[in-house]
């Protein structure tokens, strides 16, 4: 009896200790601090995900476990010993029914908590903000409605880094101006695609200030691998100060300067395309950009205030040296307000990027920019092209987006 | 062609007369050398056939995502460009699954389902040639894109309305479009012949409840193409339309919603995973009996499983579109489907394991496959159950963790369920045994490979990898040393142990070709009616159509049971069973002769299509060729002028088969 149960406490043991090393392998086989790490929620939403699918992922992986133990048993107690071939039985229908009805039990469990899940993520009563979100080849614009109880007395138009509150239950409303692209920021909620004709809505929540990766997730042409995103989460009150940077005016750069050069190669080379609020013409005329004249989808980024993010060209490339980018990515919480409204100082600027962007942008990103191949959208780029700048003008033009903060 | 029984009367007469030849070209004979294949109507030649055909397009499929492999290996990765990747992910998938999976489950089908029932051919003989040669023709298609401007890019899903004359310029999706819709007439023709075979031309006795397991699958499948098909192809015209005639069903500035395509498409594609997957359910539960010596546990559940699988499998189509912004109640209602789903599947899992429960387990290579398939299945269903919950699919799908998922049902499940196949039915097809000590190396690194290539993908879309991309950055793999490049590059070279495992198959097939050893007519002692006959089984299939008593007849014919001491009694030895056959061989048995027509009109049907893409010259000779081959196919006579047939013996029932294929 005693050697039973201790046979039986050694296996039980034993079992248990391969159940922890094989937990120990899985956990530590993952990278540390994956950006879009789905596991990992840092708000409300992706949160209920993460609780659901902390319970579901441990049911799958030890009934797994269970089988397959149950199958290498078999495989090894029923191997050939030259035993008789056994007699020819068909089967148990007692057998069937409980295999049956067991995994139905467990699935109806899951799903009971799966429905409330998929009915608490579809909620938009309880939404504070809207931001209209739109995709297209190959980045995302952001556009924030005039809403006063979050400060918002003007529309904010921007790209590439979707800038919320802390706190605040967000509502994306969802479109395209081509094919469908996904939005996903893991942090923070599952995907949900960006359809043309259609608005779709997507509830976003940080609960801390903060960087949050994502990447266009529906396979959208060429560029698809390139066209990413992040959302910052900033307190309220830096996130009121953002708002106010973003509703700044325009001034025009001092006469004389290599800026104000640059201002006018701008006008003449990049603002059929890229609308800077407020920027006027020579004859004090403003400049309203017309990309639909140009780009298939009809728009380009908005250039107001580029300083202000820290990437650019769809969240493709940094906008910031790595020094600087560290530097905002791997801000403490409380810290990490400051350090992204800080903007992109001139120490930070990535020159090397941007001016390679400037200097040739379908080498950098892979774009329908070809004017040989443009028959089917009736010559309209889509994405930008190679604008052909000579290295002076590319100076200039450094200069004077430098002063677009 | 269709088997009749009949009373031997005077009156009746038996077949057509030869004297009735009005056909415009004369019927081949007997042919010999290339004509032999070209022209055969014989569903063993065309099975083989369908086997080589896709076979080779698994390499070319292997090739595409060695490739893949290689591009992702490191960060920035600037071996394919982003325009030759998109190309290269989109025709991976489309080859395995078009012009691989199913096509290699056609030729398992083909050359066992007669067998399996103990019938002389298929029921049309000669749409069966089509089938293959347009199958043929539609992979030809394809490719050749490749060499004419591009393949198409925009993913196997082929989404709207990126997949539209704007956003994918080149000929590319026109290729696609074509390819897929002969393809597609291909498996729709191949899917009625094996349906009416299976229901009219079963050996007597064979209710189906005595069917083999395999034939059953088969069965499901083709009724499961039959409905879905017709959705694909309703989709492929309307993109065909738009592309090449301006149609506007996907043009959003037109009014189209984009969602109706992934509707359209997904009608088709989820019925389509478990046609590629039901075949080699049917193969291992052929295998793990054999090979445990005890029948298949609870035939009536998986039989009805596999069917309720398929059943089911119309109702879950949505939930490849979690993210695509459905309403939440319909989210719902497929989230809970797909978790009913795997229900059945469950239940087919705890078969195999219980069929070995008791049993006396023989591990061939063959086995060694089968239980492959079982383990490494059973890791892709239960990442699939994690799937199903739609808020957990919102954060995983379109990341590497659904392209692990899939991979473990399609490589782990279907391929490693058609290697089984290959070694446990080679000595039928083609009289030798391939070697089982390659079969072992051909086995283990294949296992070692599948896992080293798709299990760190697991990690890495739970990590946020997403899929679909021609490079992934450094930035956004995180740090320590089980970074995202760590995975990639366990990946990429599990991928390459992974070929040298099938590049193990392709030198067995050599090998046994030139100096592999004679196979026993029963070298497995099996179950089924495909053993009764000789390896490789005569033109005729069976010198005698055998009457059936038992599921398993083969197996009841050889062995008694012994009650007394719980187990079987040999009675017989299988050789000796098909030699008694073939001492009894009916005298009067007529096949179809083969026939020119069908791989002319397949070739006239590509040719079409080429038009469309190509202008309508070459529409009008592709039609010229079509209308000629109908005619042709038509009028030709429906046997041979100098056939050798003999009447029909007076002796009671005799089973003929009448050419009219």
């Amino acid at each position: 009896m005693d050697t039973v149960s201790h046979v039986k406490n050694s296996r039980r043991r034993i079992v248990a200790t391969l159940a922890g090393v094989a937990g120990t392998i899985a956990l530590a086989g993952c990278a540390q601090n994956a950006p879009q790490d789905t596991f990992v929620p840092k708000g409300d939403n992706a949160q209920k995900i993460d609780t659901l699918q902390k319970v579901v992922f441990p049911i799958a992986g030890l009934v797994g476990v269970l089988v397959v133990a149950l199958a290498i048993y078999i495989f090894i107690k029923f191997r050939d010993k030259g035993q008789d071939i056994p007699a020819q039985s068909h089967g148990k229908p007692t057998v069937e029914i409980i295999l049956t009805i067991v995994p139905a039990l467990i699935l109806t469990v899951v799903g009971v908590f799966t429905f409330r899940t998929i009915m608490d993520l579809a909620k938009t009563t309880d939404t504070q903000m809207v931001i209209n979100v739109t995709g297209q080849q190959w980045w995302w614009e952001y556009d924030y409605p005039a809403q006063t109880d979050q400060g918002i007395t003007q529309p904010i138009i921007t790209s590439g880094q979707l800038v919320i509150p802390v706190g605040t239950n967000v509502l994306l409303r969802e479109t395209s101006r081509d094919v469908i692209h996904s939005y996903w920021i893991p942090a923070l909620n599952g995907k949900k695609d960006a359809v043309p004709g259609r608005i779709h809505l997507l509830r976003l929540q940080a609960d801390k200030p903060g960087i949050y990766a994502g990447q266009c997730t529906e396979f959208c042409g060429l560029s698809h691998a390139n066209m990413r995103m992040e959302a910052i989460a900033l307190s309220k009150e830096d996130f009121a100060k953002w708002v106010a940077g973003q509703q700044k005016g325009y001034t025009s750069p001092d006469e004389g300067t290599k800026a104000k050069e640059g201002e006018t190669v701008f006008i003449n080379q990049c603002s059929r395309c890229h609308q800077v609020n407020g920027i006027k013409d020579a004859n004090g005329k403003a400049i309203i950009s017309a990309p639909d004249e140009n780009v298939y989808a009809g728009a380009a980024p908005n250039l107001s205030h580029l300083m202000s993010r820290t990437t650019f060209a769809g969240a493709m490339f940094d906008l910031v040296n790595q020094k600087c980018r560290d530097d905002v990515w791997k801000a403490k919480s409380d810290e990490f307000g400051a350090k992204y409204l800080t903007g992109v100082t001139t120490d930070c600027l990535n020159q090397k990027n941007l001016r390679a962007w400037l200097r040739n942008a379908p080498a950098m990103k892979p774009m329908y920019s070809d004017p040989t191949k443009l028959a089917k959208t009736g010559g309209k780029y889509r994405g930008m092209p190679n604008l052909g700048l000579s290295e002076d003008d590319i100076d200039k033009v450094v200069a004077y987006l430098s002063t677009l903060k | 062609m269709a088997i009749i029984e009949r009373p031997g009367t005077e009156t009746t007469p038996a077949v057509v007369t030869p004297q009735q030849t009005l056909g415009a070209v004369k019927r081949p004979v007997e042919t010999k050398g290339w004509r032999e294949w070209l022209f055969t109507v014989d569903h063993k030649k065309i099975g083989i056939m369908y086997g080589v055909v896709a076979m080779a397009f698994f390499i070319v499929g292997g090739v595409e995502a060695l490739l893949i492999r290689l591009q992702l290996a490191a960060p920035n990765g600037h071996i394919l460009s982003a325009d030759k990747y998109n190309q290269m992910f989109t025709m991976h998938a489309t080859t395995m699954i078009f012009l691989f999976a199913m096509p290699m489950a056609g030729a398992f089908a083909n050359y066992f389902l007669p067998l399996q029932i103990g019938a002389r051919d298929v029921a049309f003989p000669r749409i069966n040639a089509l089938s293959l040669w347009l199958l043929v023709v539609g992979g030809i298609v394809l490719n050749a894109s490749w060499f004419l401007g591009g393949a198409a890019d925009g993913g196997w899903f082929m989404y709207a309305p990126n997949s539209g004359p704007v956003f994918s310029p080149s000929h590319g999706v026109d290729f696609w479009v074509l390819g897929l819709q002969v393809a597609g007439i291909a498996s729709l023709l191949g899917s009625i012949n094996l349906i009416v075979t299976v229901l009219n031309m079963r050996a007597p006795g064979m209710s189906l409840m005595k069917m083999p397991v395999f034939t059953w699958m088969i069965l499901v499948v083709q009724f499961l193409l039959v409905f879905s098909l017709p959705v694909i192809t309703v989709a492929l015209v309307l993109l065909m339309l738009q592309r090449s005639y301006g149609a506007t069903f996907f043009d959003v500035s037109q009014g189209a919603d984009p969602l109706l395509w992934q509707h359209l498409f997904w009608i088709f594609g989820h019925p389509e995973v478990y046609v590629l997957i039901l075949p080699s359910f049917g193969i291992i539960s052929e295998v793990l009996p054999t090979f445990s010596r005890k029948p298949l546990f609870g035939y009536p559940f998986v039989v009805f499983s596999g069917a309720s699988i398929g059943l089911v499998g119309f109702g879950v189509w949505a939930h490849h579109m979690f993210a695509s912004g459905l309403g939440p109640v319909s989210v719902a209602v497929f989230s809970i489907a797909t978790m009913a789903i795997a229900i059945p599947t469950g239940v087919k899992i705890f078969n195999w394991l219980l069929t070995m429960w008791g049993g006396k387990l023989w591990y061939t290579t063959a086995m060694k496959f089968a239980i492959g398939l079982v383990i490494l299945f059973t890791i892709g269903g239960l990442s699939g159950v994690t799937h199903s919950v739609a808020p957990s699919d919102t954060q995983q799908t379109d990341t590497y963790y659904i392209v692990a998922h899939f991979h473990y049902v399609l490589f782990g499940g279907m391929v490693f369920g058609l290697f089984s196949g290959f070694y446990y039915w080679w000595p039928k097809v083609f009289g030798k045994m391939l070697n089982e000590k390659l079969g072992s190396w051909n086995f283990w690194l294949m296992v070692i490979g599948m896992n080293m290539t798709f299990g760190p993908m697991h990690i890495l879309g739970l990590q946020g990898q997403p899929r679909r991309m021609y490079i992934w950055t450094k930035a956004r793999g995180g740090e320590g040393l089980f970074n995202f490049g760590f995975w990639n590059m366990v990946a990429s070279i599990g991928s390459f142990i992974l070929a040298i495992g099938v590049l193990f198959f392709l030198i067995n097939v050599v090998k046994t070709a030139r100096s592999g050893k004679t196979a026993p007519l029963d070298p497995w002692d099996a179950r089924t009616l495909e053993w009764l006959t000789t390896s490789p089984p005569k033109p005729h299939n069976f010198d005698r159509i055998p009457v059936v008593h038992h599921l398993d007849e083969f197996f009841h014919r050889k062995y008694e049971e012994d009650s007394a001491a719980n187990t079987m009694r040999k009675i017989a030895d299988g050789e000796e069973l098909v030699r008694a056959e073939e001492a009894a061989a009916d005298a009067n048995i007529h096949l179809p002769a083969p026939s020119y027509w069908p791989i002319v009109l397949a070739t006239g049907v590509g040719i079409l299509g080429l038009g469309i893409i190509y202008g309508v010259p070459i529409m009008v000779v592709g039609f010229a060729v079509v209308l000629f081959a109908s005619f042709g196919w038509v009028l030709e006579p429906s046997v041979a002028e100098d056939i050798d047939f003999a009447p029909a013996s007076n002796d009671g029932n005799t089973k003929e088969i009448a050419p009219l294929g």
